[in-house]
């Protein structure tokens, strides 16, 4: 196959970077350059000040709301990559002839919309749902448990449900590309079962541990529908606090600071991750 | 087929693509209304349609706010009418967006009911900008078949019967409105709340969250969450206690005493309209505060129209169903209006939601 002259090819890739940068840098750095404005009823004076990050770092509800977006998506990332982990070794290393047929099965339910799924989640944790029904049939429970729905844990497990798949595919792709050879080695070598998964499965599949945890925290820390209709009285989240400000309070440039406080955090956490990801792959490069 | 052919057909079906819209903006002023899906009905425009040579494209909201922030980020140009709380419209006319309402154009407005008429909402120095379209109350829903008796305000802030069943609508508006009419604050201070104030309502707010099963955003979602039996009672709109009792469902609607919440949406017409577009505009607002289109809202909504041109069309039934029977139920509500420091309600409303 030619290759296309280094010239060309960048030539050629131009237009894409322009609306790259047109569709998606340009509006970030507009939001950034609000961010620094201030808002008086519906007009927005240009001056620049620190007044928005100063509020941010100032306000208890921002603070709480901030950490608590990345301390939910933490718990989804831990609890995604607990179930995970299984999945994609038992998909990469034990399926042989159904192999894409598993992994199809497993982004079925990212075909249907987040509404169809969170209202799925509903019919099945209501007080009249499937669970509580079964509950009671049992015997186990008496009345409805209340706290099935609208409530933190269920929002946790329709987020844990929704992003799952992301998780799955990271691990299984570090899976697939794990050379059975250096387990075998370790055995061969005497290393029981609890030492080899310890100093070389796990680290060398762990580049696919941060990719796939790097797309369920982004995604988790970034999902509002799914708190605001699972999470009952409790399921604000920063970026319905966000929406509030752009829409009904018509705070733009607070809105835009607290976007841009969340973008810096995630950008320090995907850093942090590469930076983890270069570590781990030159690891077991040298393995 | 030959390429050629191919290439004939797919220019020919490029040509008429092309003159078609072209064809269709000779014959006709084509409008372009922002509004709500439910007043823009298919069947409740076709008889202005029908009686006019104007072509209208609709483009629907989802909140008033999306509305403005639409406006305000340069849309005002390709509007040709739009469909604004009355207590928003004051954030128009401070962004110059709009342009005042032309009576001489719009002879149904004479029959706006008084309220309407005498409100200094929607106006600025004598002028209407923002002209009234429809109202109605936003009550307490309840399911009756689960409740004792007939709620009112207190029962989102006292008590504990039914905690865990109830839902207050996600806007601090509104929100805080309730919690200021709890406290017995008069209407002339309600939306001017000092800090002292403004405290005493985020205190009862906290006790009030610790009762709801949720907080609503869509009243499609509430409707469901009143079938299921997971809330018994919420501050709401009308439609789930009309669509629940078609179903069979005993359901209630209480206006509390303390006070009802009244809303309003005006039509405005955006400042750079001019010429034809302008004409035809000003010929769908009349049509929209005249009769036929009134007796079809009120049916179908059921919502009122602000004038009075289709009441003596309905039946007393029909009429009590919009509230429009017996006139002087407006003297209780509460209209909505924008609070001064209203950054600093949003600002206590989501402290109450995060704690």
């Amino acid at each position: 196959m030619a290759v296309l002259p280094g010239r060309i090819g960048n030539w050629l890739s131009l237009p894409v970077v322009a609306a790259l940068f047109a569709l998606c840098v340009a509006p970030l750095l507009i939001l950034f350059a609000y961010s620094f404005f201030q808002v008086d009823f519906v007009a927005i004076s240009r001056e620049p000040t620190f007044a928005n990050y100063a509020k941010i770092a100032g306000s208890e509800t921002y603070r709480n709301l901030i950490a608590r977006a990345f301390g939910s998506a933490m718990l989804v990332v831990a609890i995604t990559a607990i179930i995970g982990y299984p999945v994609a070794w038992f998909i990469a290393k034990r399926v042989t002839t159904a192999k894409s047929t598993l992994l199809t099965l497993l982004l079925v339910p990212l075909y249907s919309g987040d509404l169809v799924r969170v209202f799925a989640w509903r019919v099945l944790l209501g007080a009249e749902g499937a669970i509580n029904r079964t509950l009671m049939w049992l015997g186990v429970t008496t009345e409805p448990l209340a706290g099935l729905l609208f409530s933190p844990l269920a929002t946790h497990i329709a987020l844990t449900y929704n992003y799952l798949p992301f998780m799955v595919i990271g691990l299984w792709l570090a899976f697939e590309s794990l050379d059975d050879a250096w387990i075998e080695a370790a055995a061969d070598l005497g290393a029981p079962a609890v030492d080899r998964f310890r100093r070389v499965t796990l680290p060398l599949t762990v580049p696919g541990l941060i990719a796939g945890g790097l797309m369920v925290f982004v995604m988790v820390a970034g999902d509002y529908l799914t708190p605001q209709l699972l999470g009952g009285a409790s399921g604000v989240t920063i970026i319905s606090a966000v929406n509030d400000l752009f829409g009904t309070a018509f705070d733009w440039p607070l809105g835009s600071a607290i976007a841009w406080t969340m973008l810096a955090i995630l950008m320090f956490c995907f850093g942090a991750g590469a930076l983890a990801i270069r570590r781990a792959t030159l690891v077991s490069d040298g393995a | 087929m030959y390429r050629r052919d191919l290439l004939k057909t797919t220019l020919a079906g490029a040509a008429l693509g092309a003159f078609g819209p072209a064809s269709r903006a000779l014959a006709a002023t084509d409008i372009l209304w922002m509004t709500w899906e439910n007043l823009a009905k298919d069947d409740y425009l076709a008889p202005f349609l029908a009686a006019n040579d104007v072509s209208l494209t609709k483009t629907f909201i989802g909140t008033d706010d999306e509305q403005f922030a639409k406006l305000r980020a340069g849309g005002a140009n390709s509007v040709d009418l739009i469909t604004p709380g009355l207590d928003k419209v004051e954030f128009y006319t401070a962004s110059d967006l709009l342009q005042p309402i032309d009576f001489d154009k719009v002879p149904n407005a004479s029959l706006l009911y008084d309220t309407f008429k005498k409100t200094q909402l929607g106006k600025v120095n004598g002028e209407t900008y923002g002209i009234p379209f429809y109202w109605g109350i936003n009550p307490i829903v309840y399911r009756a078949d689960l409740m004792d008796e007939e709620p009112d305000w207190s029962v989102f802030f006292e008590g504990d019967k039914y905690n865990g069943k109830l839902a207050m609508r996600d806007y601090a508006l509104e929100g805080i409105m309730i919690a200021a009419m709890y406290l017995g604050i008069p209407e002339s201070e309600m939306f001017d709340l000092d800090d002292a104030q403004l405290a005493e309502v985020k205190r009862v707010l906290m006790i009030q969250k610790s009762k709801l099963r949720t907080y609503w955003n869509s009243i499609g979602d509430l409707t469901n969450l009143f079938a299921t039996g997971e809330v018994v009672c919420a501050f709401s709109w009308v439609p789930p206690y009309y669509d629940l009792r078609a179903k069979g469902i005993d359901m209630g609607m209480a206006k509390p005493k303390e006070g009802v919440i009244g809303w309003c949406d005006t039509i405005a017409v955006p400042k750079g309209v001019q010429g034809e577009r302008l004409d035809a505009t000003f010929k769908l607002v009349d049509y929209l505060l005249g009769p036929e289109y009134g007796k079809m809202l009120a049916l179908g909504g059921p919502y009122a129209q602000s004038t009075s041109a289709a009441r003596d069309m309905l039946s007393d039934e029909e009429q009590e169903k919009i509230f429009i029977k017996d006139l002087s139920i407006m003297d209780s509500f509460v209209w909505k209006k924008n609070p001064p420091r209203y950054n600093d309600w949003v600002a206590l409303w989501n402290e109450v939601k995060a704690s």
